[in-house]
């Protein structure tokens, strides 16, 4: 390890802080705004401290039906939200967990081909492949609903590959002693190796809901129906909302109740995910 | 409790590697069975088919007079004990041991009797809430019994299960599995390459080298009258010594070397002009006054291990390594001479080419 100087102490603790200040920057902006009214914002120079109108602002944003925001209520476009980063969080996990079971512990024709065509997947994001998939979708009559939003996100090439290494990582014998013990491939997946795959479950479970949450270029293609709205499209169609002006504190208001689910979920979760990242058990 | 007949056994991988072949033994029921040899022999291979973790390519396999070949490794009414304990990291040991009893659909009361006895064997009482990453590896290998124990099975399979144990740990691990077997009574087979472990533990020592049984036999059996030069090299520590030559005209010479004649005391079980290699343990030689076969030793280095000395060096005037182990404290200077004898009865006479026994 470094020495431990004065000196040296001083100057990391001031690169971190300057650090975490121009991360929180931005933060501290959105939510300084969002308490401000309308005028305040545009003009200069812009407020740095809480203004007097948080109660309004957030009591207008929460009972919704903002015309600038195109008339869907915040809880409504939250509410879709969550269903969408849920649905997509447990469905990857989920797919992934019992795709890599198959790849790792069944000896089927064609495994590594099954497993290559997995892995290439990685190499295209949804951006390169977002005509065809919306191209099926539509032939499907998937769009407009909460199975065309979710659905084709939720196959993971990277949960599954994930999942395959750390199953490669437990010792044949395991396998073998619960083979002794008399459990079939069912309970040894439920009684063994889930709980063994426990903090990689949640490290994936915050990444994988923070992607779901900031879903913008799928659910923006395909919905149409106002009623299906992410708070993630809210706030975009809040900024442009052609000619009149950007409502500014209520575009930050929204983009701070947008971070509420995210944080808590890594809240809630930080524990399991730093030891899913760092700790491999034996 | 069980009987166990192994018929032709044999064990081809894809690509034609042979790992085992012709293996043939009769276990009788309650027997300790040790297979021994060096890493690759095959001995692995032949405890995995007995437990079902590997399908058998050639032979029978019967428990019980049932013919197992093609059962799943649960319905073999078999227990196995791994090298590296292959405990269910994220259960308490309670759990690690009740896994197999709930599989099999015993009743509650009946497995919490079963674990208080098991750990109370084992002295496992206080540790039974503990996960097993809270465990130190001798208390992890006795969970792994444990586990065992509780199923009650027929017979009893050991991997190497004390090879990552300390070598204090190892010694006292190995008294309690004797006395397990003891108390038990049941079937054991135990695979180690540790030639100590199998003498001490075994009944009877299956010694395995490439994929084949070199010989069967009690440990004394091994011991006294090895069947081939693989076996007598593989058993006794230090290891034997071997002198290679060529009969003499007389039977009662070897030549060295075309140099160097041994001279004997009486004829060598063996023709005149025969390649053979003669053994003799370190034990066995001693005071050279009237012995059979005498041999003078150059010292190059000496081990003084307490209760014994064991001498290393040539045989005099050549480059054969010779060993002798004395009782007691003894001082030899490098470069000094020790003249020793052998009884005939303490030699081992092997053909070099087939390294089969020829006395």
């Amino acid at each position: 390890m470094v020495e431990n100087r004065p000196f040296l102490t001083f100057l990391t603790h001031a690169v971190l802080i300057i650090g975490v200040i121009f991360l929180c920057f931005p933060v501290w902006m959105a939510l300084v705004a969002s308490t401000h009214g309308p005028e305040a914002l545009s003009r200069s120079p812009i407020p740095l401290w809480f203004g007097d109108r948080a109660w309004e602002n957030y009591s207008q944003l929460l009972a919704g039906g903002l015309p600038e925001a195109g008339g869907v209520p915040i809880g409504r476009m939250m509410f879709n939200s969550a269903i969408m980063a849920l649905v997509i969080t447990f469905g990857k996990i989920a797919i992934s967990l019992i795709s890599a079971y198959a790849i790792v512990y069944f000896r089927f024709p064609f495994r590594m081909g099954f497993f290559w065509m997995i892995f290439i997947t990685l190499m295209l994001p949804v951006e390169v492949r977002i005509l065809p998939t919306f191209d099926v979708v539509t032939k499907l009559g998937m769009l407009n609903s909460y199975v065309g939003l979710t659905i084709p996100l939720i196959a993971s090439a990277t949960a599954t590959f994930l999942f395959r290494q750390f199953f490669l990582t437990i010792p044949d014998e395991l396998v073998e002693a619960a083979r002794i013990d008399r459990a079939g491939p069912l309970r040894f997946f439920w009684d063994i190796l889930l709980p063994m795959s426990r903090t990689n479950i949640a490290a994936l479970f915050i990444i994988l809901f923070i992607f779901g949450w900031n879903q913008y270029l799928w659910p923006l293609l395909v919905t149409t129906d106002e009623s299906l709205y992410t708070v993630v499209m809210g706030i975009q169609r809040m900024v442009n909302a052609g000619e009149a002006l950007p409502v500014w504190h209520y575009i930050m208001g929204t983009a701070v109740l947008a971070l509420i689910p995210p944080v808590l979920v890594v809240v809630a979760m930080q524990k399991l995910f730093v030891k899913g990242l760092v700790e491999s058990e034996k | 409790m069980a009987t166990l007949s192994i018929k032709s056994l044999g064990k081809t991988y894809p690509g034609n590697v042979t790992a085992v072949q012709d293996v043939d033994v009769e276990i009788a029921d309650g027997e300790f069975i040790v297979l021994v040899g060096p890493s690759g022999c095959g001995k692995s291979t032949i405890l995995r088919m007995i437990a079902g973790l590997e399908a058998i390519t050639t032979g029978d396999l019967h428990i019980d007079g049932e013919r197992v070949n093609d059962r799943e490794p649960g319905d073999r009414n078999i227990a196995m004990v791994f090298q590296n304990y292959a405990l269910y990291p994220h259960m308490s040991v309670r759990k690690n041991m009740e896994y197999g009893l709930k599989n099999e659909g015993l009743p509650k009361p009946e497995i919490a009797k079963r674990i208080e006895e098991a750990s109370r064997t084992l002295r496992l009482e206080e540790y039974l809430d503990r996960k097993p990453r809270q465990l130190s590896g001798g208390q992890r290998q006795r969970v792994a019994m444990g586990r065992a124990i509780v199923r009650d099975p027929k017979v009893f399979l050991f991997d190497e299960p004390l090879s990552n144990l300390d070598a204090k740990l190892r010694t006292q691990l190995r008294a309690e599995l004797k006395a397990l077997h003891h108390r038990l009574g049941a079937t054991f087979i135990y695979v180690t390459h540790d030639q100590v472990e199998a003498m001490s533990l075994a009944d009877r020592i299956i010694i395995m080298n490439a994929g084949r049984v070199e010989q069967i036999g009690t440990p004394m059996d091994l011991y006294l009258r090895p069947a081939t030069r693989f076996v007598a090299d593989f058993i006794g520590s230090p290891a034997m010594n071997f002198i290679e030559g060529t009969v003499g005209e007389d039977r009662r010479s070897l030549a060295i070397n075309g140099t160097q004649v041994l001279n004997m005391g009486q004829e060598l079980p063996a023709r005149a002009g025969a390649q053979v290699a003669m053994g003799m343990r370190p034990e066995h030689l001693g005071d050279a006054g009237g012995a059979d076969i005498q041999v003078s030793l150059q010292v190059s280095f000496v081990e003084q291990l307490g209760a014994d000395t064991v001498v290393h060096g040539n045989l005099s005037g050549g480059a054969q390594p010779l060993a002798v182990r004395l009782h007691g404290v003894h001082a030899s200077e490098p470069g000094s001479e020790i003249a020793l004898g052998c009884g005939m009865g303490h030699v081992h006479l092997f053909d070099t080419a087939t390294g089969a026994r020829l006395n």
